[in-house]
């Protein structure tokens, strides 16, 4: 107990000892919480910038022109005269789409010739190209059978009747957890623990490995009183406090602040983050272990983090990745972490859906205490001091 | 003159020794460079997401019901993994991941129909990954498009005579949607060309970072005091370092943006003229900014946990993912302030959607801006970091 104290107070005092520590431990995971809290606005894609194309100049392209501009979904910020202004704009980004409304365009629809009302939108950028793209489907087709149902009520049959006549079967869509499809909602909290698991991956790899590079490796190992894993445990122990403090804050925010949907209890969260952060903090030093020269590892580290953010299938689903890839991501925590996560948030279905990705946090555990030997070893043996 | 240059030279060879003689730098390089952009493009290669699971409930068991279960597994974009469950066991497949949706089809479905009504089937549908939720849309919507489609002509009974016949006229407005500049539709063609440019902006980073951390740690910065700490002097040091960066990434740069986007059929319709053009003050800018913010690093690793991080954020501070016009204020300010954010979108619009560098004109005048400004700053850094480390050292 008293070696165990003894480091922990030995690594307090390095934690203060550099500014650097402040900045990584503090500032970076603060500055993470606010850029994810704001990054997206108000989470909804709404007024963007898109054309219109009106070569008709008729009461039904305007008309077409009035409906349009009333998605809250767009804000009509420009009229083109042809076409090909339109896509020039496309391309220096002023617009995100547009819509063409071809001359003749009444006169085919009321003569019942074939009328077309072409859109584009922007798939180079495709989060919000989707957007535009639903927008103008769900409005458009509304629009399309107009004349359909002017000649129907010409002859006397109630819209319902021909609304069920084009359609006679109609689809009823519920997205489940997220209704409105709000970006922070759906992003945010992953997008958060993905910065922070990188953050977490180097502070450890830096802590310990920073050990062997300033060949304080000695000292230290002699302050536990030669026992490694009580080394490893006073050294880690209060970037463990921190972190789980900063992922509590950042839950706050996420969840109070920010009124991010969820169904299970707040402490739950809190208790997963905590262990995500215990296990990334194993991977780290799991990692670091297998060749402990810090200037190697640390840029491993750093690589690895960054896949963590396309691992974490929340962008690209990873079970539509290929067959290496979607079994690679089973080693990242983040995975787990994203998993149980959703498992809590979407609908709280209980331990019995999650205790597979809890259990492999778990793991990552073991692994680290596995390796400490060879990180003792490797530390006492100054064998990896120089290697830069 | 003549001994300007010489003195640039000699600098240039020893960034270069120290470049290749150091294994952790070597490593960046290699991985961060060839690595990354090989595995990259290898994750996001299937593009799009096909045969996306799905369970139906299909409590009607009728005709109809099964003609649409058909229709849905047809698709591309989803798949019916089974229609013989109930709810509660759909819901429990969705708990484990085995289904991202599921299609609830009521056991009115065949009746409403056939009485001249409207049949509804409902979509649940899982938001954990966006992608899903688009594909069971588009799956759902052609279906149900087909479906209807098969049984407009048996609606025509409940219609009155004349009525039919005049409705048989009447055509509904086509409308045709299209997507620009991304030709497979797919996620990968999107996000790959912004990571290629995010990847050459963080590895420089680090490259710098590693570099002047070292000098830091080492002392080693103190040589550049040699000839004293005249702003020409620092300007001649600023300028080697960039020369041996610039270097380095222009062949880097040929791999990344020339050979990947070939390898991997990524779009590039973009006039490679114009894309040099974009990275000459992109790697620039970055050099120069990588040489001013060496004033926080003080060795050679810590300046990689201040730069790693954020790799991800800059994805959706380049206003690729998310647009610029609905973020608050103060980060359409900071996608101006680091090269990385205008070059991202610059080369986007070059290389994706074959824009010219005139319709980029915002985000090309800001990363010149940018390499005025970080110059200048750099220069300070150099003078100011290399007269610390001097002067501890003299009173060592």
């Amino acid at each position: 107990m008293t070696y165990f104290v003894s480091v922990l107070t030995r690594e307090m005092k390095r934690m203060v000892s550099r500014r650097l520590y402040f900045g990584v431990c503090i500032i970076l995971p603060l500055f993470c919480v606010f850029f994810m809290a704001t990054i997206f606005g108000n989470g909804q894609m709404e007024n963007i910038p898109i054309g219109i194309v009106d070569q008709d100049q008729t009461g039904m392209s305007r008309e077409v022109t009035r409906q349009i501009g009333s998605v809250p979904t767009f804000r009509v910020t420009a009229h083109y005269t042809d076409a090909e202004a339109a896509r020039k704009a496309t391309q220096a980004k002023e617009i995100y789409g547009y819509l063409v409304i071809p001359y003749q365009f009444e006169a085919n629809a009321t003569a019942g010739r074939e009328a077309v009302l072409s859109y584009y939108y922007h798939y180079a950028l495709l989060s919000v190209g989707g957007e535009v793209r639903s927008a103008f489907e769900t409005t458009l087709r509304t629009l399309s059978m107009a004349p359909v149902v002017a000649q129907a009520t010409a002859a006397g049959v109630g819209v319902d009747q021909v609304t069920t006549f084009l359609l006679p079967v109609k689809s009823s869509s519920h997205p489940l957890f997220n209704p409105d499809l709000d970006y922070s909602v759906y992003l945010s909290q992953p997008f958060f623990y993905i910065f922070f698991q990188v953050i977490i991956l180097l502070v450890t790899v830096y802590a310990v490995g920073s050990e062997i590079k300033f060949k304080t490796g000695d000292e230290w190992i002699t302050s536990a009183g030669g026992n490694m894993v009580i080394a490893m445990l006073g050294k880690l122990l209060p970037y463990t406090v921190i972190f789980s403090i900063m992922s509590v804050f950042a839950n706050y925010v996420l969840f109070g602040v920010m009124h991010i949907p969820f169904s299970c209890g707040f402490w739950p969260l809190n208790l997963v983050a905590i262990l995500f952060v215990i296990a990334t903090q194993a991977m780290a030093v799991f990692i670091f272990s297998l060749f402990p020269a810090i200037s190697i590892i640390i840029s491993i580290v750093s690589m690895v983090g960054s896949l963590g953010a396309t691992l974490s299938g929340v962008t690209f689903p990873v079970a539509s990745m290929y067959a290496p890839v979607y079994y690679t991501s089973f080693l990242f925590p983040v995975r787990h972490f994203v998993e149980i996560c959703q498992n809590l948030l979407y609908g709280d279905y209980g331990f019995a859906y999650a205790w597979q990705s809890i259990a492999l946090l778990f793991v990552y555990i073991l692994l680290a205490l596995l390796m400490l030997p060879h990180l003792k070893h490797a530390v006492l043996s100054h064998k990896y001091e120089n290697i830069e | 003159m003549k001994k300007y240059l010489a003195d640039i030279a000699e600098i240039i060879y020893d960034e270069f020794r120290v470049i290749s003689t150091s294994y952790s730098i070597l490593l960046v390089l290699i991985g961060g460079i060839f690595v990354y952009g090989l595995l990259y493009n290898y994750m996001y290669a299937p593009d799009v997401v096909r045969n996306a699971p799905v369970a139906v409930v299909d409590h009607s068991h009728s005709e109809l019901s099964r003609q649409f279960t058909r229709y849905l597994n047809v698709t591309p974009q989803v798949e019916v993994l089974t229609n013989a469950v109930d709810y509660t066991e759909a819901q429990d497949l969705m708990k484990r991941d085995q289904v991202v949706g599921i299609v609830y089809i009521p056991d009115d479905f065949e009746d409403r129909v056939s009485r001249g009504g409207q049949s509804v089937f409902i979509m649940y549908e899982t938001t954990s990954a966006f992608l899903y939720y688009m594909s069971m849309q588009e799956a759902s919507a052609a279906a149900m498009l087909a479906l209807d489609e098969d049984y407009r002509p048996n609606m025509m009974v409940f219609l009155p005579e004349q009525a039919a016949s005049q409705l048989a006229m009447a055509q509904p407005i086509t409308v045709v949607g299209t997507a620009l500049y991304n030709h497979t539709e797919g996620y990968g063609s999107y996000l790959i060309p912004a990571v290629l440019i995010i990847i050459v902006f963080q590895t420089l980073m680090m490259l710098i970072g590693m570099i002047s951390g070292r000098e830091r740690h080492t002392g080693s910065i103190a040589r550049f005091a040699s000839q004293g700490l005249s702003f020409g002097r620092m300007a001649r040091v600023v300028a080697a370092k960039t020369f041996v960066y610039v270097m380095l990434y222009a062949i880097f740069c040929c791999f990344l943006l020339g050979l990947i986007p070939l390898l991997f059929g990524m779009p590039a319709i973009g006039n490679p003229f114009e894309i040099v053009m974009l990275l000459i003050p992109f790697l620039l800018a970055t050099s120069f900014l990588g040489l001013a913010a060496s004033l926080f690093f003080t060795d050679s690793e810590a300046p990689l946990l201040m730069i790693a991080f954020f790799s991800v954020g800059l994805v959706f501070l380049s206003g690729v993912s998310y647009p610029l016009e609905l973020m608050p204020w103060y980060w359409r300010v900071a996608h101006y302030i680091l090269p990385v954010s205008p070059a991202t979108l610059g080369y986007v619009q070059l290389s994706s959607m074959g824009a010219s560098l005139s319709q980029i004109s915002v985000e090309y005048i800001t990363l010149w801006i940018q390499c005025l400004v970080y110059f200048v700053l750099a220069c300070f850094t150099y003078k100011y970091t290399t007269g610390k480390v001097k002067h501890s050292h003299g009173i060592r």
